[in-house]
């Protein structure tokens, strides 16, 4: 969760980045592949070659160039991943409580398949979403406790499902419906159970008994909600409220949002805004193996003799001796700068 | 006598970021950042409060991701070239704020502390990891396994063989770091599915941790809420977050890290500085980021007041003792309730402390000291000392959960990312199908490269970060580009397995660029 933290710190940064690194790896895909190529043509005769000149190298590489070599250098990567796998599959993923989501593939065969044994129908039928309740059940394609269609757009491929109760077991047909009222099954989904959206009305064992107010107590605890939980329907409604609401679901999220948060909020209240600051850069020469010292603290030269000190300056008067010793120490120079700055 | 346990859980996770091919990647400064900030401070804290005989209880994931990266060679020679490159940067500070006492005395601490980074990483030869494991076996801190590259496990349960495949490859990578079996394991994001606790027994785990509602929302109901553990059917015990104690190092609004004397995050030299003078310590390419050296404290107004290490200590230790005072509070009240010991749990993640929050590891090592010296209430505890001492409790299975964004799989599962799953599972289809076909014949050489660097590239994609990262909706390139890279190449892979036409010298490149988990065995994915 930290990464989200850091990535925003970077947005722009990596955005920028990516554009740029994307033109720039493409450029120099190209010319690895082709030198990758040269040195599997002809190892020996490019060692050689390299010796004797660069003309060479180009005259030996277009003599020994064939079609059928080029035909073993490597495949090129794919740049993108394919639209589907040609194949007939629906999985059914759980999102929340009440929430599913699923996706699906079909064949030109399988509807070529129906259309053999129900006629052209097929291609004009209403293409729905068939969710059944399976909870507690094994599932035969007859035996659920109810089912409801979602009519779904003829060239979707997937589809976020409202569930009707949470806490259930749930299997999903891709399915036709002819104009007759028939409903064929074109593909069946796995099954998924969504989680309860409260506590579970299973008590479990008499030894296992749980007094209501000591539940409803601890269960308000468990969400931070201290010793003044209220009991009830009300602590039940607040405790999902706050929940699922991300207060209390998502703190990760929640602290993470903040310095966003605040600042849409400054983005609100128009904030112009201007920052100024000063900085000084005291820079000189002497001898190289001279000692220097500015402001009486000994500093490093470059090996040539330069030196360039950098300080942020502040409101005030300045005064920065700098004294140079010659390696000998028989010679000695001091200059002073004197700097003001002032704010109006 | 106490009256109930505190379990402080860390999450560490960063998902696997590392590219030889590229002298600089913006996106390996999340591991640098981490070890500078989050990981060698607690180092520095745990040894601190070892050496001073105060005897404390944490409970840590380290990701086998992260743990690749921090015993990978490139990249702890990289950090070395970035800690050194803050250094250089922190003496010029000192220089430069001269005439600026208020800041000097900073610049001064962040020289000491990048210092002090440096010497604590070369003490354990650049891999401090083997930090974590000396503590642990000193038996300070239980270090838990995660799943081998953090997919997220709901979404997964349609393709068990990966659940399976990401549990066994964490745990034994877990068996040679730390040269023993790994007894808990904290889910990628909390994320739980019913009956997954039996693919955590198969793989030798005994506990897990869900958010609060896993348990609460369990069947049938938890008699003792989040605060004690609950077993799943399979065996495998089951501890509920606290969210009370979370919500006050968590929260944006009340949490202690909002608090006025805190150093502010958003207030870097990399972004503050005369853009000529930063250039050198910022990205080649001339992009602004963050150095870790803040002069400011958050202050609470547009005028931000220089930070006071002298403040921010006597807070973090207020907000210590404040944080103690309540799990006391709690536990007795809970203890009233119960007529048991109540158990809570606390998790957060790692780089809550010092990365976001920078004072967060002095917070809990004066924690830690308080609990020591100053109560007798409660007392620290890691899920297996808890578990040996009270070995019996209820049978509940727990609800499907996350500690994510709304608490089930939204996050990883909206309009931007829902699109990755059908990849994703396609290519798990595919890994099962090779690891059946020559699970026999278990073949040598190049073949058996391919099959298992097959078995890296479907673990790379599975990494719940990319997900993560698409569900933001902001900045999402780098995602899509490492889910689309590493579904690419396992699909190739497993397209030269099958056409008995493997490219050596591709494999050979791909080897070396996802080069984690050296000792792999495709098998496992079945």
């Amino acid at each position: 969760m930290a990464i989200l933290r850091k990535i925003k710190n970077k947005i722009k940064a990596i955005k920028d980045r990516a554009t740029k690194v994307k033109r720039g790896r493409s450029a120099v895909k190209r010319v690895t592949e082709t030198k990758s190529r040269k040195k599997e043509l002809l190892p020996e005769s490019r060692f050689k070659n390299e010796i004797l000149g660069a003309r060479e190298v180009a005259v030996g590489t277009t003599k020994f160039s064939t079609p059928e070599i080029i035909k073993s250098s490597p495949r090129p990567m794919p740049q993108d991943l394919p639209g589907g796998y040609n194949e007939n599959k629906i999985v059914l993923l759980v999102r929340d409580p009440w929430w599913m989501y699923t996706y699906w593939e079909t064949t030109g065969e399988l509807f070529e398949k129906l259309r053999h044994e129900y006629g052209d129908v097929v291609y004009h039928a209403k293409k729905v979403l068939r969710v059944y309740d399976v909870s507690h059940i094994k599932f035969n394609g007859r035996n659920a406790h109810s089912y409801y269609d979602i009519e779904i757009h003829p060239a979707a491929t997937n589809w976020y499902i409202n569930a009707q109760a949470a806490g259930r077991s749930w299997c999903v047909d891709l399915g036709l419906i002819l104009a007759d009222g028939r409903f064929i099954t074109l593909l069946r989904s796995n099954v998924v159970l969504t989680p309860l959206d409260g506590p579970s009305l299973v008590t479990g064992e008499e030894e296992w008994m749980i007094p209501e107010e000591m539940f409803a107590r601890l269960y308000g605890m468990g969400f931070g909600l201290g010793q003044s939980s209220p009991i009830g329907k009300a602590w039940q409604e607040r405790v999902k409220r706050e929940l699922f609401s991300g207060i209390l679901a998502s703190p990760g999220m929640a602290s993470m949002a903040s310095p966003t948060g605040a600042k849409k909020q400054l983005a609100k209240e128009r904030k112009f805004w201007l920052i100024v600051n000063t900085e000084l850069i005291v820079y000189g020469a002497t001898e190289p193996d001279a000692k220097v010292k500015v402001q009486g603290k000994a500093i490093k030269l470059r090996p040539d003799g330069t030196f360039t000190l950098r300080f942020a300056l502040p409101d005030g008067k300045q005064v920065i001796p700098v004294e140079a010793n010659s390696a000998d120490d028989i010679d000695y120079r001091v200059i002073t700068p004197i700097v003001t700055r002032e704010t109006k | 006598m106490n009256k109930g346990y505190l379990c402080i859980v860390l999450h560490s996770h960063l998902p696997f970021v590392r590219h030889p091919e590229h002298e600089n990647f913006l996106e390996e400064d999340w591991l640098f950042e981490a070890i500078t900030e989050t990981y060698i401070p607690l180092i520095d804290a745990f040894e601190k409060l070892m050496h001073d005989k105060v005897d404390f209880r944490v409970t840590m994931s380290l990701t086998p991701t992260l743990i690749s990266m921090l015993s990978d060679p490139l990249l702890e020679n990289r950090y070395r070239k970035h800690i050194n490159r803050l250094i250089e940067l922190a003496h010029k500070e000192v220089e430069r704020t001269r005439w600026q006492p208020e800041f000097q005395h900073l610049a001064v601490t962040y020289l000491n502390n990048f210092c002090r980074s440096r010497e604590i990483f070369e003490r354990y030869h650049g891999n401090i990891v083997l930090a974590f494991k000396a503590f642990q076996d000193a038996g300070k801190i239980e270090v838990v396994t995660c799943a081998a590259t953090h997919g997220f496990f709901p979404l997964m349960d349609t393709h068990r063989d990966s659940v399976r495949a990401q549990l066994r490859v964490a745990v034994s990578h877990y068996e040679s770091v730390f040269g023993r079996k790994p007894q808990g394991i904290w889910l990628p994001e909390c994320g739980y599915y019913p009956g997954q606790d039996e693919l955590l027994r198969e793989a030798g785990i005994k506990f897990f941790f869900t958010d609060a509602h896993g348990v609460l929302h369990g069947t049938p109901r938890p008699k003792y809420g989040v605060f004690a553990p609950v077993y799943c059917k399979s065996g495998v015990a089951c501890f509920g977050r606290d969210l009370e104690s979370s919500k006050q190092v968590w929260s944006s609004v009340e949490g202690y890290p909002g608090d006025h004397c805190y150093r502010e995050f958003y207030r870097d030299i990399g972004f503050d500085l005369d853009f000529e003078y930063i250039k050198p310590y910022i990205h080649p390419d001339g992009i602004r980021i963050n150095t870790g050296i803040k002069y400011f404290r958050i202050t609470g107004s547009d005028e931000k007041q220089p930070y006071s290490p002298a403040l921010a200590r006597e807070k973090t230790a207020e907000h210590a003792g404040n944080f103690m005072f309540n799990r006391e509070r709690q536990v007795e009240y809970l203890y009233g309730l119960m007529h048991k010991k109540p158990l809570i749990i606390s998790p957060y993640d790692t780089e809550l402390l010092g990365h976001w929050w920078y004072e967060g590891p002095m917070w809990l090592e004066y924690l830690f000291r308080k609990i020591h010296f100053d109560q007798k209430t409660i007392r620290l505890i890691t899920p297996s000392e808890y578990l040996a001492e009270n070995p019996r409790n209820q049978v509940v299975t727990p609800s499907m959960s996350s500690w994510g964004w709304k608490g089930y799989s939204e996050m990883w599962l909206q309009g931007p990312n829902d699109w990755i799953y059908r990849h994703l599972h396609k290519a798990s289809e595919r890994m099962s199908e090779l690891a059946r076909s020559y699970s026999e014949t278990h073949p040598n050489g190049v073949l058996r490269r391919a099959l298992n660097q097959a078995l890296r590239e479907l673990l790379l994609a599975q990494s719940s970060d990319w997900a993560f990262i698409l569900g933001t909706g902001t900045h999402t390139s780098y995602a899509v580009k490492r889910t689309k890279e590493h579904i690419l190449r396992f699909s190739r892979l497993y397209e030269d397995i099958r056409s008995n036409a493997i490219d050596e010298s591709w494999l050979a490149d791909i080897e070396s660029k996802d080069n984690l988990f050296p000792e792999i065995d495709y098998r496992v994915h079945q």
